[in-house]
């Protein structure tokens, strides 16, 4: 094909845009609809709501104002806001902790038996959330196992009561969101070059600087992709704080659930949740202008 | 040299032995008590088999689980039919917006479920007149659904070797029969992946089928929840097991269909 033979008179640029616009729509109108419909609206409308009052009833009262996030920033929700990305600070930061190691020991050691170890990180996160939590929330409980080992042990003569306190919250979260964590730290360190770790050895870099100095570098990607799949959905958690806190710890998301099906205010809710909306949507920019596209591409 | 190595492999071992206990001690729990006769689910009193019998003639549960079924199944159905055409679009088409669709999709998966479960809570009741039970719980899992199903789709399309859709156009194929006998087959991995996760996610959704079940639409994770709140009880501990050994066997199966794909 020669240059020549390229139409450019307007009516072919013409032509093609109506082609474009007809294939955008046959294939993309389904999500389009989704997103616009089922997305766009509904937040637009608890935007709208976040600005209105409730009645004593439960009512909707039609005057705005900014009362409602003034409470947010005035009054102990904000405390409750901040103890939220507190408390996912640290779940991130333990996830790391503990990921980091099981990610690296079955890229670099499982051989063959691979696929069964990721299969063993996968099954416990694929079955029932509800049931594990639970679970686990039975085996901390102060009649559960970790207490009738230790005082079996006789190391502990009272049972600890690590319910109901930030650190068993912690641990819920820690436990829920481990998982995915875990492989996309794995999948960065199953992608290094071994030649460029072989590089580092021959020109004299101790296994402990390698690490520090290359492996850790090239898998930032696979620490930021697994920070955002943990970070972003712990902030607005609601079933591990009501089931490891009580009333005594609550997370945002506690916050939003509690004013919509126990008290039943749907402007404070709906400004809630729109806070909560927002300060994700900031920290996930925010995490992209840090750990730049690469990492986001990468997850996706 | 090889000692050194030898000494991190086991440390890295014996740290990962403990992390896998971690993750599996709660099941493990719930296997193991879903056979014990105590019948507050908590200790070993010796093995029984009726709290199994029981779940099988628990009529709530299995209203639950249809309902779940039903729900799960129509929603993969729905989601990777969108999320197939969709990642099509995306891959093929280049247009303004583009970027901003993308990242519009993302949304529902970035945001906690109580925020897109009040939000579609308050447009059912408050905005559009749809009933709460299964046309709002089947809209909410779709479209929490359909974006996970775009991604896992359009990640493997660029893993692709598209000449042979050009070869089949070429030799004469019209779109559609070429969609339909060659990119399609093609495709049929990761509809098949896209399905296996999205089938579990709808199954086991509990915060957004909560917020949009409305009165009487008990789903098996809302029955859970429901039976929680007056402390373990051993039918629960069998719902688990099975959830389980089901998990167990679908990644089984997906991971055998794959081996297959790839001796092929």
């Amino acid at each position: 094909m020669t240059a020549s033979d390229i139409e450019t008179t307007p009516m072919a640029v013409k032509r093609e845009r109506r082609k474009l616009f007809v294939d955008v729509t046959a294939y993309l109108s389904p999500i389009i609809i989704i997103v616009v419909v089922f997305v766009f609206a509904p937040l637009t409308i608890i935007l709208f709501y976040s600005f209105l009052k409730s009645g004593i009833y439960g009512e909707i009262i039609y005057s705005f104002s900014l009362d409602n996030f003034r409470a947010i920033w005035g009054g102990g929700y904000g405390r409750v806001f901040l103890q939220s990305i507190y408390l996912a600070f640290q779940t991130n930061f333990f996830c790391i902790l503990i990921g980091y190691p099981i990610a690296y020991f079955i890229a670099k050691y499982g051989g063959r038996w691979k696929t069964l170890l990721l299969f063993l990180v996968i099954v416990p996160s694929w079955a029932s959330y509800l049931i594990r939590l639970y679970a686990l929330k039975t085996i901390i409980g102060s009649k559960g196992l970790v207490n009738t080992v230790l005082i079996n042990l006789d190391l502990i003569s009272a049972p600890l009561d690590i319910l109901y306190t930030p650190f068993a919250v912690m641990m819920g979260l820690v436990y829920a969101w481990l998982p995915y964590m875990i492989l996309p730290i794995y999948a960065a360190i199953e992608g290094l070059d071994p030649s460029v770790l072989e590089a580092a050895t021959d020109l004299g870099a101790t296994p402990v600087r390698r690490f520090f100095r290359v492996t850790l570098p090239l898998t930032k990607g696979g620490l930021l992709a697994g920070s955002i799949l943990v970070f972003i959905p712990t902030v607005g958690e609601w079933l591990v704080p009501q089931l490891f806190g009580g009333s005594k710890i609550m997370m945002a998301g506690s916050l939003v659930a509690l004013k919509f099906t126990s008290v039943g205010n749907i402007p404070e809710g709906s400004s809630l949740a729109i806070m909560l909306a927002a300060t994700l949507i900031l920290i996930l920019y925010l995490t992209i202008k840090w750990g730049g596209r690469e990492a986001i591409e990468r997850m996706l | 040299m090889k000692q050194k190595h030898n000494i991190v492999a086991k440390l890295l071992g014996g740290l990962s032995l403990l992390i896998y206990f971690f993750l599996w001690a709660p099941v493990i729990v719930i296997i193991v008590f879903s056979f014990s006769s105590n019948k507050y689910g908590t200790s070993w009193d010796g093995f029984t088999l009726n709290w199994y019998a029981a779940l099988f003639n628990n009529a709530d549960v299995k209203d639950a689980l249809i309902r779940s079924l039903v729900i799960a199944s129509i929603t993969v159905v729905v989601s990777t039919i969108i999320g197939t055409i969709t990642g099509y679009g995306l891959f093929k088409l280049h247009f303004r917006g583009k970027q901003f669709l993308r990242t519009s999709i993302l949304l529902p998966i970035v945001f906690p479920s109580v925020v897109t479960g009040s939000a579609l809570l308050v447009f059912f009741t408050r905005f559009i007149q749809i009933p709460l039970g299964y046309p709002s719980i089947i809209i909410a899992h779709i479209v929490f659904s359909s974006p996970l199903a775009v991604f896992v789709i359009l990640g493997r399309m660029q893993r692709f070797d598209w000449s042979w859709e050009e070869a089949a156009m070429d030799l004469g194929a019209t779109r559609f029969r070429t969609f339909w006998r060659v990119t399609g087959p093609m495709l049929l991995p990761a509809i098949a992946a896209s399905a296996m996760l999205i089938f579990p996610w709808s199954f086991d959704d509990f915060v957004i089928t909560y917020f949009v079940a409305g009165i009487g639409s008990t789903t098996l994770p809302i029955y859970v929840f429901s039976q929680l709140r007056f402390g373990a009880t051993p039918v629960i501990n069998t719902i688990g097991t099975l959830f389980v050994l089901l998990t167990m066997v679908a990644l089984a199966l997906m991971y055998f269909i794959q081996k297959k794909n790839e001796s092929i």
